[in-house]
């Protein structure tokens, strides 16, 4: 049974140091009401950040004077998932073997000693669809960081003994991915539902063979992606505009216009097979993750604010949601238990579920949370649990302007998806208008829970296999089988 | 052309000259901290920093696993989950009522405890159902999760705890406007807790230890890995606890557990951000003033004994091999301890380091490689070497290389420019580390515990800057032995056919 959610709180009794079971006996020293505690206005300014233009590419700044630090923030439009697989390992290997695959000039070690002896931090990373890299310095070392960052995006050299240290260090997750049940599941899953589609792929001996990653191949994927009309920049920290002006006109400079544009990322078609996947392994804990596609879409519209209330009243709102309330209060079937549902800009998402618990308890638990959401389709949230999750957004939303970083890398995603600049100021007054109506449409309208394709990771033999048959038809899966 | 040339200006300078350093105040020593001990004994650290408003709040109690007996292992980890449980004033709907039922499940629970001792799989299985039933029935009278729910109403964010070796630290960041709703909670859990849904969280705990360690390579092999280099001290017996042990784990061993060691004057409170330090200081003495003083708890006495040669562990598990080797040394707070943690990033801090190159790079035997001291602070402890191997390769290969490099260091000692990489890294580290709050609220916690100095934290940074190639052999030679060493190694199982 979901309890009833209260905003009161009976008064706090503060007495001598009392357990439970003496608290009959218990002295008052003093009373509160922690409800009438009042709570003055937040006075917050929201930092500015300012928007410049250098040849055509958009540089953001946030002055912040607090530490003698500065970042240059590079974002690159293009992914593995706009590209075909014959180019997924290239790719995918671009990021890190800018960094670690030396330059025309430096060999890869001495950008290491460069870097190491500045003090330069460096991060690479990559989605399906951009590449992104940060340099933070000390103030004082900030121009040798944008200028080594640029060195390092336009000069790669791709040393061929970095590259066989990345293809072996991918080879052997290959090997280790069923190591972990939880990796296994969550990938298996994308693969099952999205089949050929990149959210589906995971890397295996196919994609990693010496020529998947030849200097052709490296060279054709950065030219690609590392070029100007890609390029998004952003700066933070101990520096002005009239301070890193002429730096980032270098930088843009180096960085040359894309002779190919881009294309459009696939749109995925999921798989719509209700039912249980099961994959065997011999462990003490099972893992399951389910959902089913929802054709909902990021945008300023009402039903997109009601959908992310309402995930945070399911699952998504740790323990004030119902699914960790049930799953782990209630029954103390999990240790983590949560909701998801994304909801991608320009394509279907998922909506569903994940969990693990012991084998003994995987059937309850898919029962428990089947029923949870059953019951947000048949009747609407509680208004409490509405103001709840919209007072979390809101009280909150200081909390969006924490650090420099988050709000560059929020304000260029939103650049390079095409949200409007004030996207964030949308949302917050998107969802101060949900009601528990408009949840239960929400719901209503995009939550099928008979129809969710449910996938685990564990012992069928603990589990009970009459009792998993219960739940609808158990397909064994192999790993790899559903494409 | 500009940056080819300056990027060989900058190698030149690195190979003929370093940059000037001396021993000079670190940037966090000049933070305004104030440090305040109020009556009862309770320590704060209270920081205002410019920015968003928004403050960060922490609270250490000096207990973790190293406060723990055989037969109640993971009991601070499990106080911990049960102080998130709320007090007689959250968290109920009827406390008299719900206090009633709990001597009921208590007493069914003892006597499960022995019937599953017994082997009456009969009777423990009725008083299973039985404590389920009470469980039941208390739950009507529970308003659960409301500590969580009044907090994240008010926009709270990163509300959690954790539990380590030697210390359990509660932690949430709250808009500044909210700190007032933090001290009235926190006092009140302090003072009033209920140990409610108390079976059910008990199960959670041991879903955990399910996730952390009995599904997790990594995490068996760390917990196997300590339980073969500590033979008497508590570092080799692990936070979650024995399986065994959380199954038999009473609300009465957790109650006597949080009367022993949560009193005020094992508190020590950090609260950063943009906050009003007069005001903050008057709420402190307000709220946590009148919580009466406690006993101080009772010292780890127990001592490791000088280990007498080489320990090897095998694991057999479903997953690829993985090796760790650890050496015993002394405590965090040991004079020694500086040059340790220099030695440890001359092995493996970066893709320069010793280690790394070798195993990684060059010879293309491992895929990662890591070092660490642990794992706790005040007690002797371990260095320790992990690494990943590259198949085909293994992990004796790995091993044999790793005592060649240390065997190398020892003879020709670091180089001057590896001492300076060093030393920059420690220069920068030292204003990076103060760039969250809620990181500066826990290092400042931490701090006080170890020294009853915030400062001492950021004075470490001038001991690793004073750390000498002298040093660092020294410690390679004093430690790095083969009869000091345990090396754990997980092998995958062999299943028959």
């Amino acid at each position: 049974m979901r309890h009833r959610v209260s905003n009161s709180i009976i008064p706090l009794i503060i007495g001598m140091m009392l357990t439970s079971q003496s608290a009959s006996a218990q002295t008052v020293v003093r009373q509160h009401r922690a409800e009438e505690i009042g709570f003055p206005d937040l006075e917050f300014e929201p930092p500015t950040v300012e928007e410049h233009e250098v040849a055509g590419v958009t540089v953001l700044l946030l002055e912040d004077r607090t530490l003698p630090l500065a970042t240059i923030y590079v974002r690159l439009n293009g992914g593995y998932g706009l590209f075909s697989r014959d180019v997924y390992a290239a790719v995918s290997a671009l990021p890190s073997l800018i960094r670690f695959g030396g330059t025309d000039s430096l060999a890869p070690d001495s950008v290491d000693k460069v870097l190491e002896y500045y003090a330069i931090q460096t991060s690479f990373g990559s989605s399906g669809e951009a590449v992104t890299a940060t340099a933070n310095a000390l103030v004082q070392h900030f121009p040798i960081a944008i200028d080594l960052l640029g060195t390092l995006l336009t000069e790669p050299a791709f040393d061929s003994n970095e590259v066989e240290v990345w293809r072996g260090r991918q080879i052997e997750s290959v090997l280790r991915r069923t190591d972990d049940p939880v990796r296994l599941a969550y990938s298996e899953f994308n693969r099952l539902l999205y089949g050929d589609h990149s959210i589906g792929w995971e890397m295996n001996e196919a994609d990693l063979e010496p020529r998947d990653l030849s200097r052709e191949k490296l060279l054709e994927a950065h030219s690609r992606i590392v070029c100007r009309d890609n390029l998004i920049l952003g700066l933070a920290g101990d520096v002005n505009w009239s301070e890193v002006e002429h730096l980032v006109e270098e930088l843009v400079d180096r960085i040359k216009p894309c002779s190919v544009a881009l294309p459009e990322s696939p749109i995925p078609t999921i798989r719509d097979e209700p039912g249980i996947y099961l994959i065997e392994k011999k462990v003490d804990q099972s893992v399951i993750v389910m959902a089913h596609a929802t054709d909902l879409n990021l945008s300023d519209d009402p039903s997109y604010f009601s959908a992310t209330i309402g995930n945070s009243i399911l699952g998504g709102g740790g323990f004030s949601s119902r699914i960790l309330s049930r799953i782990r209060t209630e029954e103390g079937f999990a240790y983590s238990a949560a909701s998801l549902w994304t909801i991608p800009r320009r394509y279907p998402g998922l909506l569903g579920a994940v969990t693990s618990t012991s084998p003994d308890n995987a059937v309850p638990a898919i029962k428990a949370i089947l029923e949870t959401m059953q019951e947000l389709v048949d009747s609407p949230p509680q208004s409490s649990e509405v103001s709840t999750a919209v007072d979390a957004v809101v009280n909150g939303f200081v909390f969006n302007f924490e650090t420099s970083s988050q709000i560059l890398s929020r304000m260029m995603f939103y650049l390079s998806t095409d949200l409007p600049r004030d996207w964030l100021e949308r949302y917050l007054a998107g969802v101060q208008g949900v009601s528990a109506s408009s949840v239960h449409r929400a719901f209503s309208e995009h939550m099928q829970p008979e129809e969710m394709m449910v996938l685990i990771v564990g012992n069928s033999e603990l589990m009970g296999q009459e009792l998993l048959a219960t739940l609808g038809p158990v397909t064994i899966m192999r790993e790899g089988e559903f494409h | 052309m500009r940056a080819i040339r300056g990027i060989s200006v900058i190698l030149f300078a690195l190979l003929t000259s370093f940059l000037s350093l001396k021993a000079q105040q670190t940037p966090g020593e000049i933070l305004p901290v104030r440090q305040i001990t109020l009556d009862n004994g309770m320590r704060l650290v209270i920081l205002q920093r410019p920015g968003p408003p928004t403050i960060s709040f922490t609270v250490q109690f000096n207990v973790g696993g190293v406060n723990e007996r055989l037969g109640t292992t993971g009991i601070a980890h499990l106080l911990e989950h049960m102080l998130f449980k709320g007090t007689t004033s959250v968290g109920t709907r009827n406390l008299e009522a719900e206090l009633e039922l709990y001597p009921w499940m208590d007493s069914a629970h003892d006597s499960l405890v022995e019937a599953r001792a017994r082997g009456d799989s009969v009777r423990t299985l009725e008083l299973s159902e039985r404590i389920a039933q009470l469980e039941d029935s208390a739950a009507v009278f529970i308003e659960s999760n409301e500590f969580d729910h009044i907090l994240t109403q008010a926009g709270a964010r990163g509300l959690n705890a954790t539990t380590t070796n030697e210390s359990t630290v509660y932690f949430v960041d709250l808009p500044a406007n909210r700190a007032e709703l933090w001290f009235a909670l926190e006092a009140d859990r302090m003072l009033n807790p209920v140990f409610r849904e108390f079976y059910s969280e008990r199960d959670v705990v041991a879903e955990e230890r399910r996730m952390r360690v009995e599904m997790s390579p990594v995490g068996a092999l760390a917990e196997a890995h300590l339980a073969s280099a500590f033979s008497v001290h508590p570092y080799g017996v692990p936070v979650v606890g024995y399986m065994a042990d959380l199954q038999v784990m009473s609300r009465q061993n957790v109650e006597r557990y949080y009367r022993l060691y949560y009193g005020p004057n094992n508190a020590i409170v950090g609260i950063v951000g943009d906050l009003d330090p007069d005001q903050i200081e008057a709420w402190a003495r307000e709220y946590f003033a009148p919580i009466p003083k406690a006993e101080i708890p009772p010292a780890v006495t127990a001592v490791e004994p000088p280990q007498e040669g080489e320990r090897r562990t095998e694991l057999e598990f479903d997953a690829q091999p993985q090796l760790q080797i650890g050496w015993h040394v002394p405590a965090g707070t040991d004079p020694d301890a500086p040059s340790l943690a220099i030695l440890s990033s001359i092995l493996t801090g970066g893709r320069t380091s010793r280690l790394y190159r070798r195993l990684v790079l060059e010879s293309r035997v491992a895929t990662s490689v890591f070092s660490s001291l642990g794992p706790g602070m005040r007690y002797p402890q371990l260095l320790q070497i992990s690494a990943t191997p590259r198949a085909p390769h293994t992990t004796i290969q790995i091993e044999e290389l790793i005592y060649e490099e240390l065997e190398l260091l020892i003879q020709e000692g670091p180089s001057d420019s590896e001492l300076q990489r060093v030393r920059n890294q420690i220069s920068a580290g030292t204003v990076r580390r103060i760039q969250s709050n809620i990181g500066l609220a826990f290092q400042l916690v931490e701090s006080v515990a170890l020294f009853n100095d915030w400062r001492e934290t950021f004075r470490y940074s001038n001991k690793l800057r004073a750390v000498t190639a002298d040093d660092v052999i020294r410690m390679a030679k004093t430690y790095l032995n083969r009869s000091n060493r345990t090396v754990t190694t997980l092998v995958k199982t062999e299943y028959p056919g």
